[in-house]
């Protein structure tokens, strides 16, 4: 079963927010957790993107891509990419892994490739 | 609201300080209530980011407020990120503006080099949103890569430009004897000779080593005191005439536009408008320049130059000591460090050094108007500060 | 007698090609010059290495106390094979670097030791230092190890050294990486620099003698500042220890 990332909706105005607002930012009137989980889109568009060389010590790799996608519906999150050539505009899909290994965590998020 | 005017200052060198965190600030701290001439305040602010987790030290105002001896004055610690110097400094304003207090210290200390460079990467990554941005090993300078790559493929700003401001500060920094780096750099060194690549690498695309400000420990300090104390003490009458503060979405992606730094542009709004001041009036600022794209983002956006042309103003020589608006003149973040609590009062030292007329070889001719905007968090927690002399 | 024995004790040379000499230019605009050091020019090395040996932060003292015992034992014929470049800005010592051949296909790096900071000559230093195993000497990989979390981020992980953990590296047996001929050809363009042949005017300068550093790293002020600070906020213990070595300001 494939993993997701989830976006919440304001049960009362609809509004989505990734990541987690306690407050709607829309309507501001939800009560306490009054949001449904959605998952968020998987593919979409590359907004932008950097290579990073000097990483935390929990990354023992030389170099991480990282990109801000603009997703299908219009939602924006930040991922990690695996992706030789990244260029702005171009079409990216993205699958859920482990982005981050602590000594007694894994941490799960989007891994985007080359649509 | 009481005036609130600047009656003493004080700064250790940025470097590698091998001191105690709160030693750092206590020694700043002892420097500004000697110009001001005092030995007793009501109250304490000290910015500070890191105590906790870099230093093992917490409640750092309490250390402080005993060790020159002032108790028993009120204190209390400030983390608002990089930003903690102008929260601190904005929190002793509202104290002696809203005649609570009469004088007031306001200290910002940094010791991030007790921890090693991998270390000190991750610390500063932890002011990112914890489950959109922290997980996926995001560090600030990948933030300000991205969006240097946006303000690239908009405006045209190249790699140059932010050679330029890198070489301007940090060879500014040579004519101020505090400043942590105190080697010059040519653009043909960083940039346009065979060997730039190594001598410049790459730390985030596409920003280079030297777009970076370096790593650094100190501690500046001010006295914020009421206009009759002012008076009384004989000091320069420095004012800080407007304070600005505004925040925006914690996770880089929910920007609303991603190159704007909507935050910067309100703080900077509500500044001048409590001053009563226009961008023009400015005579010396000192603007945030963590990463060189950050000093030309926040001259357009504190309304020095329209947006995406302050590379063009930087072109002309217009932000350089003797152009239309100096900016960082002691060296900014780039050439003066980054001990991250310390800075937003570092700022304030140097605008208010400047007004006072000790700048030295730095010295804007004639610098009545100063202007400091404190970017905290990746833009979305702001402070920008007037200050005034009045003679 | 005291000749065959002198004949027993030296480690046996290897021929090994001399170093070109290059130059490159820093990013504060200075050209610097990387050539190889003779015998005789060790002793002034040494001079300069010494107060190293009492910088008790980034690794310093270690690496400073490894090179003088390494420089030593090459100047007094007790260590075989070892090759010695230094990288000189208008005279004056900027880094040291060395290493030393296992065999003709493989070589292993000792130390970079950086005089000047701030302008990465360490990161130069160390690249010519692999030209010269790779290029020169023809060898077909590089066994290094790292003392400081800095040097590793910048060689193993930068440059991708391949691990190589059954082999102990003689610098206190850890476990060695290994840079290979092809790891070097895929990093050389982006890290490896420098010009050839040098200028003679910069390259006789460089030649004349190796000047001591201007501006090296120096002790900290409170040898045990560091320290004691974790355990000691409010510093009464630096005071202390400060009034200890210096005397009370009232004692004068």
């Amino acid at each position: 079963m494939a993993r997701e990332i989830y976006a919440y909706r304001c049960r009362l105005c609809d509004t989505m927010h990734y990541p987690f607002r306690m407050v709607c930012s829309g309507c501001k009137q939800n009560d306490f957790f009054e949001f449904d989980t959605v998952p968020l889109p998987k593919t979409g568009k590359l907004l932008t993107f950097t290579k990073v060389y000097n990483l935390p010590a929990q990354y023992e790799v030389a170099t991480l891509g990282l990109g801000i996608v603009e997703l299908e519906n219009g939602m924006r999150m930040l991922g990690q990419l695996e992706i030789e050539d990244p260029e702005i505009g171009m079409e990216v899909a993205g699958t859920v892994e482990i982005v981050r290994k602590e000594p007694y965590d894994n941490y799960y998020g989007m891994v985007f490739h080359a649509a | 609201m009481h005036d609130v005017y600047v009656a003493g200052i004080g700064i250790t060198t940025f470097t590698r300080l091998e001191y105690p965190l709160s030693e750092i600030a206590s020694y700043a701290s002892m420097m500004a209530l000697k110009d001001a001439g005092i030995t007793e305040v009501d109250q304490v602010y000290v910015a500070n980011m890191g105590g906790a987790r870099v230093n093992h030290q917490t409640a750092l105002a309490s250390a402080v407020v005993d060790s020159l001896s002032l108790t028993p004055a009120g204190a209390a610690a400030i983390e608002n990120g990089p930003a903690s110097g102008g929260s601190a400094i904005k929190a002793g304003f509202q104290a002696v503006a809203s005649g609570m207090d009469d004088v007031v210290l306001v200290a910002g200390v940094e010791r991030m080099r007790e921890v090693n460079n991998l270390e000190a990467t991750d610390f500063v990554a932890t002011l990112t949103h914890p489950i959109a941005e922290y997980i996926y090993g995001v560090t600030l300078p990948a933030h300000a890569a991205m969006f240097t790559r946006l303000y690239m493929e908009k405006y045209g700003v190249t790699e140059r430009h932010l050679a330029m401001v890198g070489v301007k500060n940090q060879n500014a920094a040579l004519n101020n004897v505090w400043a942590h780096l105190q080697q010059e750099i040519t653009l043909e060194g960083i940039l346009d000779s065979p060997e730039a690549m190594t001598n410049n690498p790459y730390v985030a695309e596409p920003l280079r080593f030297f777009d970076a400000c370096p790593v650094s420990d100190g501690g500046a300090a001010l006295i914020l005191v009421s206009k009759e104390k002012a008076k009384e003490l004989g000091r320069p009458m420095i004012k800080i005439s407007g304070v600005g503060q505004a925040t925006d979405t914690h996770a880089v992606h929910e920007r609303s536009e991603p190159t704007d730094l909507l935050a910067v542009r309100k703080a900077a709004g509500d500044a001048f408008a409590m001053a009563g001041l226009t961008p023009d009036d400015v005579d010396v600022a000192e603007l945030h320049d963590a990463f060189t794209i950050l000093e030309i983002a926040e001259s357009e956006e504190v309304g020095f130059f329209p947006k995406g042309e302050g590379h063009l103003a930087l072109e002309k020589g217009e932000t350089a000591l003797g152009g239309k608006i100096p900016i960082n003149v002691g060296g900014g973040l780039k050439g003066r460090g980054h001990p991250v609590g310390a800075t937003g009062v570092a700022q304030a030292w140097e605008i208010v050094t400047q007004l006072r007329g000790d700048g030295g070889d730095r010295q804007v001719e004639g610098a009545k108007v100063g202007f400091t905007c404190n970017f905290g968090g990746f833009g979305n927690n702001v402070v920008c500060l007037t200050f005034e002399r009045e003679d | 007698m005291s000749v065959d024995l002198e004949k027993i004790l030296r480690p046996v040379e290897s021929p090994m090609v001399p170093y070109e000499p290059k130059y490159m230019l820093l990013a504060s605009g200075e050209a610097a010059v990387v050539r190889q050091v003779d015998r005789d020019e060790i002793p002034d090395l040494l001079k300069y290495v010494e107060p190293l040996l009492h910088v008790e932060r980034d690794y310093y003292d270690v690496v400073a106390s490894r090179v003088y015992a390494e420089l030593l034992g090459h100047y007094q014929y007790r260590f075989q094979d070892q090759y010695v470049l230094a990288v000189q800005i208008d005279g004056e010592l900027a880094a040291i670097v060395n290493g030393r051949q296992v065999n003709p296909k493989l070589g292993l790096s000792l130390h970079t030791l950086a005089f000047r900071r701030g302008l990465r000559v360490g990161a130069h230093a160390f690249a010519a230092k692999m030209e010269y195993h790779i290029d020169a000497l023809g060898h077909d990989e590089v066994l290094v190890v790292a003392e400081s979390p800095i040097g590793f981020r910048r060689w193993m992980i930068e440059y991708k050294l391949e691990k190589r953990f059954d082999i102990p590296h003689e610098l206190g047996g850890v476990p060695s990486w290994a840079l290979t001929r092809e790891l070097f050809d895929r990093a050389r363009s982006s890290l490896v620099v420098g010009r050839r042949p040098v200028p003679p005017e910069l390259l006789d300068k460089a030649m004349e003698a190796i000047l001591p550093p201007s501006d090296p790293p120096t002790p900290a002020l409170d040898p045990l500042a560091a320290t004691r600070s974790m355990y000691d906020p409010t510093a009464t213990a630096l005071v202390s220890q400060r009034w200890e070595m210096e005397g009370r300001p009232d004692d004068a």
